[in-house]
């Protein structure tokens, strides 16, 4: 069985409404989402409606969690500095635009889910700040998904999809305690895992202004990433409309941002 | 040539303290003392002790500390981290033993135990208490060495100074390797990664406690009033 992963959808209504068409025209029926229903684009109300009669199980994006719990996130949550002045501005309109109940809605999101050995999040198992970028440390990847106890971890959050197998891992080491004056050594195997980003359907940073998702086939463990074309002209105009930073609306007509980086993706939040 | 003494779990015994500051005084080329958490207890009453930290005697190689695991209950529970209380401590001991904390430090020293650091990084090495990943972390030599790669990689750093398993140990990462498959939209790639030569090093607790020298990469386990096993291995 087949079922496809969204995430980062920002408000995009159009690009959502044609992800869904092309899920729904290739028969799949499972679809989850990995958060960021809202933020930077112009639709929050009416893409948070969608999703919830759709009644796709969704968790909670770091967007999500901010315009419940109010900006008090360190600073990782943005990339970059510029980024975050913008994205404030992108906060203050959302929160101001949001029903309360759609607010109640994104506070009742858990923070992951999970379906046997996937498991699914928005930015890392330890937070939804994290960037899991597909150059990461290896070892630390894996850790990421091993501690969380799972065999394939879907995540969103840096807008660039990606499928990441680590596989034939082994590390030594040699450990001495203090009342013995040998050493012992130990090798341990480890178990090949994978990292699934989902990239954006209203948000795309991967250099191309299609939304993309993935879909993958339980059947043969098979993942496609796939992109699919929208009316990204109408978003835009949308955003303008809506007196938001006209940045977003370039964003998203250009499909990345040059300052759109992760300064240190390794940082670890500690909120 | 530069060398360190590594202390943690002091619990308020100033006496113990006072015995390692003697006992630093026979070893030779001592230039610092790094005191990683755990300054305070629940056994004693912890205001000697942290006087004596704040202000040293004559003779004493000065203590650098920063906060463990009950210096960051304590904080918590002070209302020095936000909406964060003593939970960690309620939860294992109950309402008591956080009582009992609260009463064992004078509200005189919050203000200096509140501008502790989580931790130092010296040259190549983190000095923390517990690990970058935490203040409770328990790092020994069963844990997970994916997990121990994980908290040195998250500091980028060579060696990590641990105090919060109370244990003395040295664990050296040294072989291994992963192999990736990613692909994105522009394709797909491979690339390895080796296990970088790196070391978990357990300092110990009270009177148990190390000594490193990082220009050789020599540890030494040390126990107050006890002949020091030397440690030799390493990396060099
Ligand atoms: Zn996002
Ligand atoms: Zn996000």
């Amino acid at each position: 069985m087949a079922h496809a992963v969204i995430s980062c959808l920002h408000a995009n209504l159009a690009a959502v409404e044609a992800v869904l068409a092309d899920i729904d025209q290739q028969g799949i029926n499972t679809i989850t989402c990995l958060g960021d229903l809202v933020g930077y684009g112009p639709q929050p109300n009416e893409v948070v409606e969608l999703m919830r009669q759709r009644a796709i199980p969704t968790c909670q994006g770091c967007w999500d969690e901010d315009i419940i719990d109010g900006l008090n996130a360190c600073e990782c949550s943005y990339p970059s500095q510029l980024a975050e002045r913008r994205g404030h501005l992108a906060h203050q309109w959302t929160d101001a635009e949001m029903t309360a109940e759609n607010k109640r809605f994104l506070a009742s999101l858990p923070t992951s889910l999970r379906r046997d050995k996937l498991l699914f999040v928005h930015g890392s198992p330890n937070s939804q700040h994290e960037y899991l970028l597909p150059d990461m440390n290896a070892f630390a990847a894996l850790e990421r998904v091993e501690t969380a106890g799972a065999e394939t971890l879907f995540c969103g959050h840096t807008h660039q999809p990606y499928v990441r197998e680590l596989r034939g891992g082994s590390i030594r080491v040699r450990v001495q305690h203090n009342d013995s004056s040998s050493s012992e050594e130990q090798d341990m195997t480890l178990p090949m895992r994978r990292i699934v980003n989902a990239g954006s359907v209203g948000e795309p940073r991967h250099g191309n202004t299609q939304a993309t998702y993935v879909i993958h086939d339980e059947a043969t463990n098979d993942l496609t990433i796939r992109e699919v074309s929208y009316d990204v002209a109408k978003t835009c105009q949308a955003i303008i409309d809506a007196g938001l930073p006209e940045v977003f609306a370039w964003r998203l007509s250009h499909g990345f941002e040059y300052a759109e980086r992760a300064d240190d993706a390794s940082h670890v939040c500690e909120r | 040539m530069e060398r360190w003494a590594l202390v943690s779990g002091l619990g308020g015994d100033l006496e113990v303290y006072e015995q390692i500051q003697r006992e630093l005084k026979t070893k030779r080329g001592l230039d610092r003392l790094f005191v990683l958490g755990d300054l305070i207890g629940p056994k004693h009453n912890n205001d000697a002790l942290l006087k004596r930290l704040q202000q040293p005697q004559r003779g004493d190689l000065p203590p650098e500390c920063i906060y463990g695991w009950w210096e960051e209950q304590l904080l918590a529970e002070r209302g020095y981290r936000g909406d964060r209380t003593a939970e960690a401590l309620r939860i294992n001991h109950g309402n008591d033993a956080v009582e009992a904390l609260l009463a064992s430090v004078d509200t005189g020293h919050m203000a200096w135990l509140a501008s502790l650091q989580f931790g130092f990084i010296e040259l190549d090495c983190a000095l923390l208490h517990g690990s970058s990943a935490d203040v409770g972390d328990e790092l020994m030599p069963s844990s997970s060495p994916l997990i121990l790669l994980d908290r040195l990689t998250r500091l980028d750093v060579n060696r990590l100074f641990t105090a919060r398993s109370t244990q003395q140990f040295r664990l050296d990462l040294n072989g291994g390797a992963i192999d990736s498959h990613i692909k994105d939209l522009n394709g797909e790639h491979n690339q390895q990664q080796e296990v970088p030569k790196r070391s978990v090093i357990g300092i110990g607790s009270g009177e148990m406690f190390s000594l490193y020298a990082p220009g050789s990469d020599h540890i030494e386990f040390v126990k107050v009033g006890v002949k020091p096993v030397s440690r030799g291995l390493g990396f060099g």
